[in-house]
C-alpha cells in the first residue's frame, strides 16, 4: 500500500495526524508529512482512515 | 448484548467515520450503510471554493472508498425507525440492527415559497448546477453572510462577478466575533464585495429568484440569487419513533439517543457548557463526534464522554482563518503573535493565560497546537481520558 499526499492541496487541518499519528505528521508550516509512503501492513487500516478524514481530499491511498 | 449488526444511516463524513472507527476498533460484525446520495461519501468542503470556481475537478471530492466488506447502499434513504423491533425502514424493506448510528446530516434551509426554484449549495449536484449558472452570470447576490455565503462571495469575486452579500446582521460577526469578523468584512469589501445589512430580512422575488426585497420595499437585483441561510437537520424519518427531537436528534454526553442508538454530525444536538442545546456544524465535529458515537455503541458507559474540540476554519478573500473554542469571541483579544494590521495574527480571548477562543489568521500554527493551547486552558473543563491516542 502506498500513500500519495498532494502537498499543494493540503491546508494543514491535521485530521490525518489526529486519526493516525503513526502514519501522518505535520511539518512546521502545518503541511502533511507522510511518515511511511510505503505503508507497513500493520498500519494499513490507519493509513486509510487518516486519508478519509482529509477535508480537502489531499490524500490518496493506493493498493 | 452482543453487537453483530450495525446500521449506519447517512452517507457523508460522520457516517463514514463511524464505519471507519468500528473497523479500527476491530468490530467484526456486519456493517450496513444507508445513504440517500447518488455518490459514495465525498467532502463538501471544496464545493464553495475550488470546485465552485472550476479550478478543482468535481470528481476529486469523493473520499477514499469504504472497505469492500461494508454494505454501502446508495440511493437508499431511511424512511422510518422502529426502536422496539430494532429496524430501520427503507423503500426496499426493513433493515435489522443491534446497534444504530444516525448520521443523516442536514439539508439547506430555504426562505422562498415552495414553488420558487431557489438556489442553495449543499450537495455535489447543487455545486455542479450552480457553477454552470455562475459562469453565465455577471452579477451574484448572496443571501446570508455566514461562512458558506462569504466563501461563495469570495469565489464569485475571484471569477470577476459583481457580488453583493445581504444579511440581517453584519456578516461573520456571530461566528468570528466583531474583531476578526470586521477584519474579514473589510477585506471582502476591499476585494469589491458590497455588503448590505437588512435587519428586517428579505423576500425572494422571481423563480429562480432574480431579486430580493427588504421590508422597506428596497429591491436589489442580480442575475443569480443564492440562499446561504443555514441548514435543517434531517430528522423527519425518526418522527414518532420515540427518539427525542429538538432541532436535531437529542443526544447525551456519549452521543446516545436511545438504547443501542447513537447519533453524530450535523443532525445531532447536544447540551453545551451553558446548558443551551447546540448543533456543531463542522467537518471536525462530524469526525470527532462520530468516533465517540461509534465507541459508545461498542463500549457503552466505558467509552469516554464526548467533548468537542470546537475547531473550524474558513478560507475567503485570501484569508485563512482557523479557530478553536465556542463561536463569537467578544472584546479585544490578547495578541500572541503578529497582528491583524500585519495580515497575519495569532489571537486569544480573553487572554493568553486562560483562553476561551484562539484564532490563527493567515498564521501557520498547526491546528493540533491550537487545540492543545485551548485544552490546557483553565477556561475549559478537563478532557476525559481517551483511549488509543
Amino acid at each position: 500500500m502506498q500513500i500519495v499526499a498532494d502537498r499543494d492541496r493540503c491546508e494543514g487541518h491535521g485530521l490525518c495526524a489526529d486519526t493516525a499519528p503513526d502514519v501522518y505528521d505535520l511539518d512546521d508550516d502545518a503541511v502533511v508529512v507522510v511518515l511511511h509512503p510505503q505503508v507497513p501492513p500493520e498500519f494499513e487500516r490507519k493509513a486509510e482512515a487518516g486519508a478519509r478524514v482529509c477535508p480537502v481530499a489531499a490524500l490518496r491511498v493506493t493498493p | 448484548m452482543t453487537l453483530r449488526e450495525v446500521v449506519v444511516v447517512g452517507g457523508s463524513i460522520a457516517a463514514l467515520t463511524a464505519v471507519e472507527t468500528l473497523r479500527m476498533e476491530n468490530f467484526d460484525g456486519r456493517i450496513t450503510m444507508l445513504s440517500d446520495e447518488e455518490l459514495p461519501p465525498y467532502t463538501r468542503v471544496p464545493l464553495s471554493k475550488g470546485v465552485l470556481a472550476g479550478t478543482e475537478s468535481i470528481d476529486e471530492v469523493v473520499l477514499a472508498p469504504v472497505a469492500a466488506e461494508v454494505d454501502l447502499r446508495l440511493r437508499t434513504p431511511a424512511i422510518g425507525l422502529d426502536l422496539a423491533a430494532r429496524e430501520v425502514h427503507t423503500s426496499a424493506g426493513p433493515v435489522h440492527y443491534d446497534g444504530l448510528v444516525i448520521a443523516t446530516g442536514a439539508r439547506a434551509r430555504r426562505i422562498g415559497t415552495p414553488d420558487q426554484d431557489e438556489w442553495t449549495l449543499r450537495s455535489h449536484e447543487d455545486c455542479a448546477r450552480l457553477r454552470n449558472d455562475i459562469s453565465r452570470a455577471a452579477s451574484v447576490l448572496i443571501v446570508g453572510g455566514g461562512f458558506l455565503g462569504m466563501e461563495i462571495a469570495s469565489t464569485c469575486r475571484s471569477l470577476d462577478k459583481q457580488v453583493t452579500v445581504i444579511d440581517i446582521a453584519p456578516p461573520l460577526d456571530r461566528l468570528l466575533g466583531p474583531v476578526v469578523g470586521g477584519f474579514v468584512r473589510t477585506t471582502a469589501e476591499q476585494a469589491g464585495v458590497r455588503i448590505v445589512v437588512a435587519d428586517g430580512g428579505v423576500r425572494l422575488l422571481g423563480s429562480p429568484p432574480s431579486a430580493v426585497e427588504q421590508t422597506d420595499g428596497t429591491r436589489l437585483e442580480a442575475d443569480l440569487v443564492i440562499s446561504a441561510v443555514g441548514d435543517i437537520p434531517n430528522v423527519e424519518w425518526v418522527t414518532g419513533s420515540g427518539i427525542a427531537i429538538s432541532d436535531g436528534i437529542l443526544i447525551d454526553e456519549r452521543c446516545g439517543a436511545a438504547p443501542h442508538v447513537v447519533a453524530a454530525g450535523d443532525v445531532a444536538v447536544m447540551p453545551s457548557g451553558d446548558g443551551a442545546l447546540t448543533r456543531i456544524r463542522s467537518w471536525t465535529n462530524a469526525i470527532e463526534q462520530a468516533r465517540s458515537a461509534a465507541r459508545a455503541l461498542l463500549y457503552g458507559d466505558d467509552a469516554p464522554g464526548y467533548r468537542p474540540s470546537h475547531y473550524f476554519w474558513t478560507e475567503q478573500f485570501g484569508l485563512d482563518v482557523k479557530m478553536v473554542g465556542p463561536l463569537d469571541p467578544q472584546g479585544a483579544p490578547d495578541i500572541l503573535d503578529g497582528g491583524l494590521d500585519h495580515g497575519a495574527a495569532l489571537l486569544a480571548w480573553p487572554d493568553r493565560a486562560a483562553p476561551r477562543q484562539i484564532v490563527a489568521l493567515n498564521h501557520h500554527t498547526p491546528p493540533a497546537k491550537l487545540k492543545r493551547l485551548l485544552r490546557g486552558s483553565p477556561a475549559h473543563a478537563p478532557v476525559p481520558a481517551k483511549s488509543a491516542r
